[in-house]
């Protein structure tokens, strides 16, 4: 009896520590949905948000990330100079910094210090690898500024024209819409020209999207909509000019990078003059502009690829206010519109034993990655390798709620015309347009808890 | 008796297990009122007082230019090159707190990039063009600014005499001196109660607010402005021309100003922990909030960042500059760098963690 008591009474004490204990395997439904970004998650919700390193770096990777950030914050100057020489002879702008401002997104206007919007010029037609072809004396990408002395190519003038959209209950928003034109231009373009704005697109999760295996993102893929929800993503492959082979293109407002090696070299040498080892040809060659100086490649490599680890090595923000039922709504209500079907939620990146901190990474980065037609109202009318003129590869989400706090006031979409999330879910068509239409039918407290939601990402 | 020793013995294990799965509860928030008012002082107290210093100094600078142009003598050159070392004071004061419009709005860059574009600037000065502040205005920011005019007033090695500042230079130093009290003016007024009011988004914090959803989103902002100057001082403008053994990449390289700069930096993290401007005291700080909840944090901030302020001695007692330092005393400047750097995690951690734990609302 008396053992029976003992027995009993330990019986009781081991119920109660293995109450304590977690359960082995942990389950997909407890997962916390406020981690964006897998590991690489950071629970800031301040201006600089955006601007956090991957928390669990070995000491090396750390100083290179910091060194990238210190590049990537630095202002470059005319050649020669005793250090960050080699800006222009013409330019967008003089450092990463004044475009990504705070590692966000950047500001649509040009011409000034600060401007964020370049525009990306071609002739109609494909060159030998499928892509846009360049204008004699201008390239695929127009330089407004210049080093003193030089000619920039040209200015970009932009003009908005307003309309007002009516949602089913009666509420009114104004939407903006954007001509470009061009005056100044250094030397005639002879012939029609095709152009497209692209602003500067915030820093974060670049790494991890990179690293998502390309047969998840072709998986998605839908060309001929099988499965008949009206939304037919596809993959754009674009020609890499580093490695010299076709790629899926991951990266621009189109997908028309494949790397972010690329995307950082390609944005020093077109958006700076900057050249490296990788690009080492000035964006101004062949020009009256160029500047005949034999000191090229103007960025040392150890830069150019601590530039390429800082922008692979941001982390995601957490989500905020996920508990919040109304955000739960918004969730649901996200879904049944069918937004999800494009921004799709989850991957996980691939295994890579040499950079665990980017390996087997659940993420929610809220794109499928492809490009989709997203109709006349944004169309750029410039097909840029496999994307068309009314296509843009879906962009992704994460971090969306907080770009007013770190780029106050804030823009959205490619060209950045949207000044708040309402405006930019009234710009999608096409495939969009059904998600569009229904939520342009919900109530107020519907649009409400979906705008929640948005801003919770 | 063993019954009773048994049944203590079980209650015991009972009582130990059901403690180990309950977690320590102890109320983790400062005061709420006491919060408001370290945001109403820091603004009142040292933002506002600071920025009207930078104005004012600013233009005791652009007079000091007016009288040297009219005058160009060696005791004007001497009296305009101490006007821009107190306007570079207060200016590189400010930047332990370095958010809100000074960077949203770019002000920073306007009168601080670097490093100079010398081969533009020379181009400048031989060109016709008129060298007006309007013809200044939309320059990239290395063209203007603290190091263009430090450029044009000290020169290379801090060599320059009144006498060697050409007629071209002048036009520009003016427009110059003018163009950079106009960016302090447009500073000022941002966080001016009576013009742009940023004061008003800091001190309603959480409460009307645009820019910031919380209180605790304010001082998180103010304390990663803290560590962020500590990293750029030690590990960018300390490290980079100490890495390169290359004097010339120090900043204020013109001038040998840098321990000037790099101090006034420091003494500005401690400004906004203190909430105080040249001297003056608040009743409510950060340091009081840290304090009332952990005295131990509070005072390791203090003698870390009064031993960062005071690293620099081993410096200037020897009358050292910067520049020099970088060929003749390395070790000194690898442990100023430690100094600032433990100032820097403490920052980082201890004092993050304190802020996301204690400020709630």
């Amino acid at each position: 009896m008396r053992k029976l008591k003992v027995i009993g009474l330990l019986a009781v004490f081991v119920l109660l520590l293995v109450k304590c204990q977690k359960s082995a395997v942990f389950p997909a439904a407890q997962y916390d949905d406020r981690l964006s970004g897998g590991d690489e998650t950071v629970f800031d919700a301040t201006s600089q948000a955006f601007g956090n390193m991957f928390p669990n770096l070995a000491a090396y990777d750390t100083h290179i990330h910091i060194l990238g950030d210190l590049t990537f914050n630095q202002t470059f100057v005319t050649a020669p100079a005793i250090i960050h020489g080699g800006l222009g002879p013409i330019f967008n702008n003089t450092g990463c910094i004044n475009c990504h401002h705070n590692d966000g997104i950047g500001l649509p206007t040009a011409g000034d210090q600060q401007s964020s919007l370049l525009m990306r010029i071609s002739l109609p037609g494909v060159d030998a690898h499928g892509g846009p072809v360049a204008v004699p004396g201008y390239g695929l990408q127009l330089q407004d500024k210049a080093v003193y002395g030089k000619l920039p190519e040209c200015s970009v003038n932009i003009v908005y024209t307003t309309q007002i959209i009516t949602f089913a209950d009666g509420a009114q928003i104004e939407l903006r819409a954007p001509t470009y034109t061009l005056s100044n231009l250094y030397t005639p373009i002879a012939g029609t020209y095709l152009l497209s704005p692209r602003l500067a697109p915030p820093m974060i999760g670049l790494g991890l999207l990179e690293a998502i295996p390309e047969s998840e993102i072709i998986a998605n893929a839908d060309p001929n909509d099988a499965n008949n929800d009206g939304i037919k993503g596809h993959a754009n492959y674009v020609w890499d000019a580093i490695t010299q082979t076709r790629q899926l293109g991951r990266f621009g407002w189109k997908a028309n990078t494949a790397s972010v090696l690329t995307q950082v070299a390609t944005a020093f040498n077109q958006d700076m003059g900057v050249t490296s080892s990788v690009l080492p040809v000035e964006s101004s060659y062949g020009q009256s502009q160029y500047d005949g100086l034999h000191d090229d490649p103007e960025l040392p490599d150890s830069l150019l690829n601590a530039v390429k680890f800082y922008a692979q090595t941001l982390c995601v923000p957490a989500r905020r206010n996920t508990t919040d039922a109304t955000v739960k709504r918004g969730e649901a209500l996200f879904i049944s519109a069918k937004c999800v079907n494009c921004h799709k939620q989850t991957f996980t990146t691939a295994v890579d034993v040499s950079r665990p901190y980017m390996s087997n990474q659940v993420i929610h980065p809220y794109t499928d990655m492809l490009v989709h037609d997203m109709g006349p109202g944004l169309a750029d009318n410039r097909p840029d390798y496999l994307a068309g003129g009314q296509e843009w590869r879906t962009a992704p989400l994460w971090g969306l709620g907080l770009y007013t706090t770190v780029n106050s006031p804030g823009y959205f979409l490619h060209d950045g015309r949207a000044r708040t999330i309402t405006e930019a879910i009234m710009w999608h068509g096409g495939e969009a347009e059904g998600s569009k239409a229904t939520f342009q039918n919900m109530n107020s407290t519907d649009r409400d808890a979906l705008l929640k939601f948005l801003q919770s990402l | 008796m063993k019954n009773t020793f048994l049944a203590i013995l079980a209650f015991s294990a009972i009582a130990i297990g059901l403690n180990s799965c309950s977690k320590a509860s102890t109320t983790n928030t400062t005061n709420t009122t006491t919060e408001g008012q370290v945001l109403t002082d820091f603004a009142g107290n040292l933002v506002n007082p600071n920025y009207q210093d930078i104005q004012a100094k600013a233009s005791i600078m652009n007079d000091a230019v007016t009288a040297l142009v009219a005058n160009t003598t060696d005791a004007n050159l001497t009296t305009t090159r101490t006007a821009w070392k107190n306007t570079r004071a207060a200016w590189e004061s400010c930047e332990g707190f370095l958010f809100g419009p000074v960077e949203d709005n770019n002000y920073d860059p306007d009168m601080d990039d670097w490093p100079v574009n010398k081969v533009d600037l020379d181009s400048l000065l031989t060109s016709t063009n008129p060298l007006t502040v309007a013809d200044i205005t939309p320059l990239t920011t290395t063209l203007k600014g603290f190091h263009a005019i430090e450029y044009i007033i000290f020169g290379v090695g801090s060599t320059r005499k009144a006498a060697d500042i050409t007629a071209r230079e002048k036009v520009y130093l003016t427009s110059l001196a003018q163009s950079l009290y106009n960016t302090t003016t447009d500073l000022r007024n941002s966080w001016d109660p009576t013009s742009g009011n940023y004061t008003a988004q800091v001190i309603n914090a959480g409460s009307g607010s645009t820019a910031f959803s919380s209180r605790q989103a304010v001082f998180l902002a103010l304390v990663g402005s803290m560590s962020d100057i500590c990293n750029e001082v030690a590990n960018e403008k300390m490290q980079t021309p100490f890495a390169a053994k290359d004097s010339t990449l120090s900043e204020s390289s013109f001038s040998h100003n840098s321990i000037a700069d790099f101090t006034h930096n420091i003494t500005g993290i401690r400004n906004a922990y203190l909430n105080s401007y040249n001297g003056s005291t608040s009743t409510y700080t950060l340091s009081q909030l840290v304090a009332a909840k952990n005295a131990s944090l509070n005072n390791t901030l203090l003698s870390q960042m009064n031993a960062a302020i005071a690293s620099f001695n081993i410096l200037t007692a020897q009358n050292v500059s910067f520049e020099q330092a970088i060929y003749s005393q390395r070790s000194s400047i690898i442990s100023i760098q430690a100094t600032i750097n433990t100032l820097k995690a403490t920052l980082e951690g201890d004092l993050t963690t304190f802020v996301k734990t204690n400020i709630k609302d």
